[in-house]
C-alpha cells in the first residue's frame, strides 16, 4: 500500500476507503459478521474457542495455499483449472514412488515439484505464445494431470513412512501459564504444517504483489496487457513464470493434502480448482484481471471455512447447506463486484463529462 | 546552417503483405526541435514511427541515432536508447495509480522491495512540473482523459529520453489542455531533447513546431522549416488532389414543403437531458453544437433509446413512436453512430463485412440471417462506394486505421437505408482527407433524403455542412440558427449569452 507522503495528500481515513479495497472490506466484514452470529449462537458450545478459529485455517488450508497462487493467475486476467489435478498427481507421485517403487518421499516430492511447476510454466508458454485461451490450456492440463494420475493407480495408495509421518504429526500446542508451568490449552488448539505453510504462502504471495516488480507488472498485465507491452514490461515472462507459480502452489497445496489424508488417490480433490477460484473470488479478486489481494483471499478461504464451522456447531443442518451457503455467497459477491464496478464507472464518466473545457 | 542531427533515418521501406507501407523514405530529427510528420491516414506515419520503435522491422534503411546505427527490436528496446512513445489512445493501465503507471518497470528499489514512497513523491513532483495538482496514489481510471494523456507523457518523458515521439496526443484534449501540453513539449525542447509530433490539427503544426515532413501513400514528400510553407501548400501536399473538393462542399437543398422527418417534444429523462425540443424535416442536416459535456451526445442518445426517455414524446414521420431501447430506433429506421468508435462503435474482432452487416441483421432479426453472398455485396458495395482502404471485406476492423474504421461504421448504418442517421463526432481524429470524405458521404445521403443529425466539435464543418444548427450550453438547447450565412462568431454568441428572444438568426 503507499505511504503517506507531504503535500494534498487525503486523510488515512478517505486512503483506506478506496473503491479499489472495497471488495476485501466486505469479505472480512461479512467473515466477521458470521463468525459473530455463530459466538452468540454458539457461544456456549465452543464456537469461540481457539481451537474452532485455528481449525478454520487448517480445514481448508490447502485450497489457500493453491489460491494464493490462482490470486495471481486471476490479476493477469487469466485461469488456471489445472491446480486440482496437478495437486492430485503430487499426491500420486508421492505415494506410488513412496510405497510401491520404495524412494524416499523427499525425492518423490523434489520430482513432483519438477512436474508440477513444468506443467505451469509449460501451460503460460502455451497461453502466451501459442496464444491458446487459458481456460482452454489449463482444461487440456486438468485432464492430462488427471489422466496420468490414473495410469500411475486406480487405487487408491496409503502412504507410511517416517518423514511423512513426522511432518504430518508435527503440532504445536497453544499453551498457557498455570500454576507455575505451561499447559495446553483445553479445548486443545494446535498450529500444523500445512497451516504454516499456508500462512507464509498468503506472506509470501503479498510480499511478490505489492513490492516486487514481478508483482506489479502482474497488476499491469491485469489491467491492460497491450499497454503493459507498450510500456516495455516483459509481458510474457511474466505470464509464463505466474503460471509456474502458480504450478507451485498447487504441488504445495497436493503435498498438504497427502499429509492430511495419508495416502495418494487418482480421484482426490475432484473440483477442487473451484474451490481455488472461489476462494479468491469471494476475497475480491475480480475474474476479470487486474484487481485482488491476498488478504482478501485469506479472508475467501476463513470465509468458506467458518459456514461448514457453523452448520457442524448447529448440529442438525446437513453438510450440502455448506455447499448451498457457498454458492450463495459467490452469487452475492459477484453482484457486489458488479455494483463496485458499474458504480465507479458511473462516476469517472460524469467527472470525464464534467472536467473538459 | 550545419546542425548535428540527433537522428537519421535513410532509405526505410516497409513491405507489409501486398503493399509497401513505406518506400524510401528518409526522416531526421535534430536536437531541440519540435518535427511534424503529417499526412493522411494510410500515408505511413505511424509505421515510420513504429519502425523506430522497433515494433515494426524494416526491409531496408538504416536508423542513426547520435551518429550510431541502431535496430531497435521491440519497444523496450527502443525505450531503453533513450526513445520513448506517447500513443494516441492512451496506454497505461487503468488499475494502477497515477504514480505507478509512471514508475512501472522501472521501480526505485529498496532492501530488495518497491521503494512505494519514492514512488509516490517523484510522481508527485513531476506532475507539478506539468502544474497537474493531482492526488498520484488514486487509480488512473479515476481521471480524465486529458489528465491520463499527461500521465503517460510523464511516463515518456521521465526517463533519460533523448527522443520524444508523440503520436496524436491533442486528438482528445481540449484548447487549455493543448496549451499546457506545448508549455511542456516547449520545455524539454529547451532542454535539447527532439521531438516527433504526430497530429492532424495543422494549427497546432504552426503554432508549435520548428520544421514538418510530410508522407504520402508510403513516400517521402518533403521536409520543410515551417517559415517556408503556408497552410493550403501544405494541405495540398498531403492529400496531393485539388482542395476545391474539400472548400466546395454544397449544403443539402431542402424543399421547403418537406416533410417533417423527426420531430421530439419536451423529451427527457430527470438527471440526463430534459426538455429536448428539436424537428428535422426530411433530407435535411441538422448540426448540434457546444462545447464538450453541453449535452449534445446525451440528446442524440435520448433520441435513438440508447437512454431511455421517460417524458415527452418522439414523432418519427408523423407517426407517434415509443422508443425505449436502440432497437426500437432501429425498426423505426434511426440510425446512431457513436462518439466513442472504440468502446460502442467497431466490433474489433469482427471483419469489416461482419461489421458492417451488423445492424441490418439486428433489424431483419435472427430468424431471418443474411446470406453470405448478400453479406459479400453488402460489404463489397461499400468498400467501393466510401473508399475504404482494405486490401479485402475479410480483414479484422480493428486493423484499419481510424478514417477507414469510420467509414465501416457509416457503411454499417447507410446499410440499414436508415430515414435519420445521427452521427456523434465522426470526424474526430481522423485526417482533412478522410473527413472531407464524411463529409461529403452526409451531404449525399441528405441529397437522397436521409435526414441527418451532425455532432461535432469543430465548428467551421458544423457550419459548412449543415441546413440548420442546434446550439447546446449545459444540456439545454440555447439555440437554434440557419447554417447559411452563419458564422463561427454567431455561435459563439449564443453558446455565450444564448439566444434572444424572437431572434431567428
Amino acid at each position: 500500500m503507499p505511504e503517506r507522503i507531504p503535500d494534498r495528500r487525503q486523510s488515512l481515513a478517505s486512503r483506506l476507503l478506496k473503491p479499489q479495497f472495497v471488495m476485501v472490506y466486505a469479505t472480512i466484514g461479512i467473515f466477521i459478521l458470521i463468525y459473530c452470529y455463530g459466538a452468540v449462537r454458539f457461544g456456549d458450545i465452543g464456537f469461540t474457542t481457539l481451537r474452532t478459529f485455528v481449525n478454520m485455517f487448517k480445514d481448508n488450508s490447502y485450497y489457500g495455499i493453491s489460491a494464493v497462487g490462482m490470486t495471481m493467475v486471476l490479476i493477469t486476467g487469466g485461469i488456471d483449472l489445472s491446480v486440482a489435478s496437478v495437486a492430485c498427481l503430487t499426491g500420486m507421485i508421492v505415494a506410488y514412488g513412496t510405497s510401491v517403487l520404495g524412494y524416499h518421499p523427499a525425492v518423490c516430492m523434489l520430482v513432483a515439484l519438477v512436474v508440477g511447476v513444468g506443467i505451469g510454466l509449460l501451460q503460460g508458454a502455451a497461453i502466451h505464445y501459442l496464444g491458446v485461451p487459458p481456460f482452454i490450456t489449463t482444461l487440456a492440463g486438468n485432464f492430462l494431470a488427471r489422466g496420468v494420475c490414473s495410469l500411475i493407480s486406480r487405487e487408491s495408495i496409503s502412504v507410511s513412512h517416517p518423514m511423512i509421518d513426522a511432518l504430518a504429526g508435527w503440532k504445536w500446542y497453544f499453551k498457557k501459564y498455570a500454576d507455575g508451568e505451561w499447559v495446553k490449552i483445553k479445548p486443545i488448539a494446535f498450529i500444523n504444517v500445512n497451516l504454516l505453510v499456508f500462512l507464509l504462502m498468503i506472506v509470501i504471495g503479498t510480499y511478490i504483489l505489492h513490492r516486487t516488480k514481478f508483482g506489479r507488472n502482474i497488476y499491469a498485465i491485469g489491467g491492460n496487457e497491450q499497454s503493459a507491452r507498450l510500456m516495455g514490461l516483459p509481458v510474457g515472462r511474466t505470464k509464463v513464470l505466474v503460471y509456474g507459480f502458480n504450478g507451485f502452489c498447487s504441488v504445495l497445496a497436493g503435498l498438504a493434502y497427502l499429509l492430511e489424508v495419508k495416502s495418494g488417490w487418482n480421484l482426490a480433490l475432484n473440483g477442487g480448482e473451484l474451490e481455488a477460484i472461489s476462494c479468491a473470488v469471494i476475497g475480491g479478486t475480480l475474474l476479470t484481471g487486474g484487481v485482488g489481494y491476498m488478504i482478501g483471499t485469506l479472508f475467501g478461504v476463513l470465509l468458506k471455512s467458518v459456514i461448514p464451522a457453523l452448520i457442524t456447531f448447529n448440529g442438525t443442518l446437513l453438510s450440502w447447506w455448506g455447499k448451498i451457503a457457498t454458492g450463495g455467497l459467490l452469487a452475492l459477491f459477484i453482484v457486489i463486484q458488479r455494483i463496485v464496478v458499474t458504480v465507479s464507472e458511473r462516476k469517472r464518466d460524469a467527472k470525464k463529462k464534467a472536467s473538459p473545457s | 546552417m550545419p546542425e548535428q542531427n540527433l537522428l537519421e533515418m535513410k532509405g526505410i521501406e516497409i513491405q507489409f503483405p501486398g503493399v509497401k507501407a513505406l518506400d524510401k523514405v528518409d526522416f531526421s530529427l535534430r536536437a531541440g526541435e519540435i518535427h511534424a510528420l503529417l499526412g493522411e491516414n494510410g500515408a505511413g506515419k505511424s509505421t515510420l514511427v513504429k519502425c523506430l520503435t522497433g515494433v515494426h522491422h524494416m526491409d531496408a534503411g538504416t536508423i542513426l541515432f547520435d551518429g550510431k546505427e541502431i535496430k531497435p527490436t521491440s519497444p523496450q528496446d527502443a525505450f531503453s536508447m533513450g526513445i520513448s512513445t506517447v500513443y494516441q489512445e492512451i496506454n497505461l493501465c487503468p488499475n494502477l495509480t497515477v504514480a505507478e503507471n509512471i514508475f512501472v518497470g522501472r521501480q526505485p528499489m529498496k532492501h530488495g522491495m518497491i521503494n512505494w514512497k519514492e514512488i509516490n513523491k517523484r510522481a508527485q513532483e513531476l506532475m507539478s512540473r506539468f502544474h497537474m495538482d493531482i492526488d498520484v496514489t488514486r487509480p488512473l481510471n479515476n481521471y480524465s482523459t486529458a489528465i491520463q494523456q499527461m500521465v503517460s507523457i510523464a511516463r515518456a518523458v521521465d526517463i533519460d529520453a533523448k527522443i520524444l515521439i508523440l503520436d496524436e496526443p491533442t486528438s482528445s484534449l481540449d484548447d487549455n489542455e493543448v496549451k499546457l501540453l506545448f508549455d511542456v513539449m516547449n520545455e524539454l525542447k529547451a532542454e535539447g531533447m527532439g521531438i516527433i509530433f504526430i497530429t492532424h490539427f495543422l494549427d497546432q503544426v504552426f503554432a508549435v513546431c520548428d520544421r514538418l515532413t510530410i508522407l504520402r501513400n508510403g513516400s517521402l514528400v518533403g521536409t520543410f522549416n515551417i517559415q517556408d510553407i503556408t497552410k493550403l501548400e501544405l494541405v495540398t501536399m498531403m492529400i496531393g488532389k485539388d482542395m476545391d473538393v474539400i472548400f466546395n462542399l454544397k449544403r443539402a437543398e431542402v424543399a421547403p414543403d418537406a416533410p417533417e422527418m423527426l420531430s421530439t417534444k419536451d423529451l427527457g429523462t430527470p438527471g440526463k437531458i430534459q426538455n429536448v425540443n428539436i424537428s428535422i424535416k426530411k433530407g435535411e442536416l441538422m448540426g448540434f453544437a457546444g462545447l464538450l459535456g453541453s449535452g449534445r451526445t446525451e440528446t442524440a442518445e435520448l433520441i435513438f433509446g440508447a437512454v431511455a426517455a421517460t417524458e415527452g414524446t418522439e414523432t418519427v414521420n408523423g407517426k407517434q413512436v415509443t422508443i425505449a431501447k436502440p432497437i426500437d430506433a432501429i425498426n423505426a429506421k434511426l440510425a446512431f453512430c457513436p462518439e466513442d468508435r472504440k468502446r460502442d462503435g467497431i466490433i474489433g474482432d469482427l471483419s469489416i463485412r461482419e461489421n458492417i452487416a451488423l445492424a441490418l441483421q439486428a433489424r431483419r432479426g435472427f430468424m431471418h440471417p443474411i446470406s453470405m453472398q448478400e453479406q459479400n455485396e453488402l460489404a463489397n458495395k461499400y468498400i467501393k462506394l466510401l473508399s475504404i482502404a482494405t486490401p479485402n471485406a475479410e480483414k479484422k476492423i480493428g486493423e484499419l486505421s481510424g478514417g477507414n474504421q469510420q467509414k465501416v461504421i457509416l457503411a454499417r448504418w447507410m446499410a440499414t437505408q436508415p430515414d435519420l442517421l445521427i452521427l456523434d463526432e465522426p470526424t474526430r481524429g481522423i485526417d482533412i482527407g478522410a473527413k472531407a470524405e464524411i463529409q461529403r458521404l452526409m451531404l449525399e445521403m441528405c441529397g437522397e433524403g436521409v435526414s441527418v443529425i451532425f455532432i461535432s466539435s469543430e465548428l467551421d464543418e458544423i457550419i459548412r455542412c449543415s441546413n440548420r444548427i442546434v446550439v447546446m450550453r449545459d444540456r439545454k438547447k440555447v439555440g437554434e440558427v440557419n447554417g447559411e450565412g452563419c458564422s463561427q462568431q454567431t455561435i459563439l454568441n449564443v453558446i455565450a449569452n444564448g439566444m434572444q428572444e424572437g431572434e431567428t438568426a
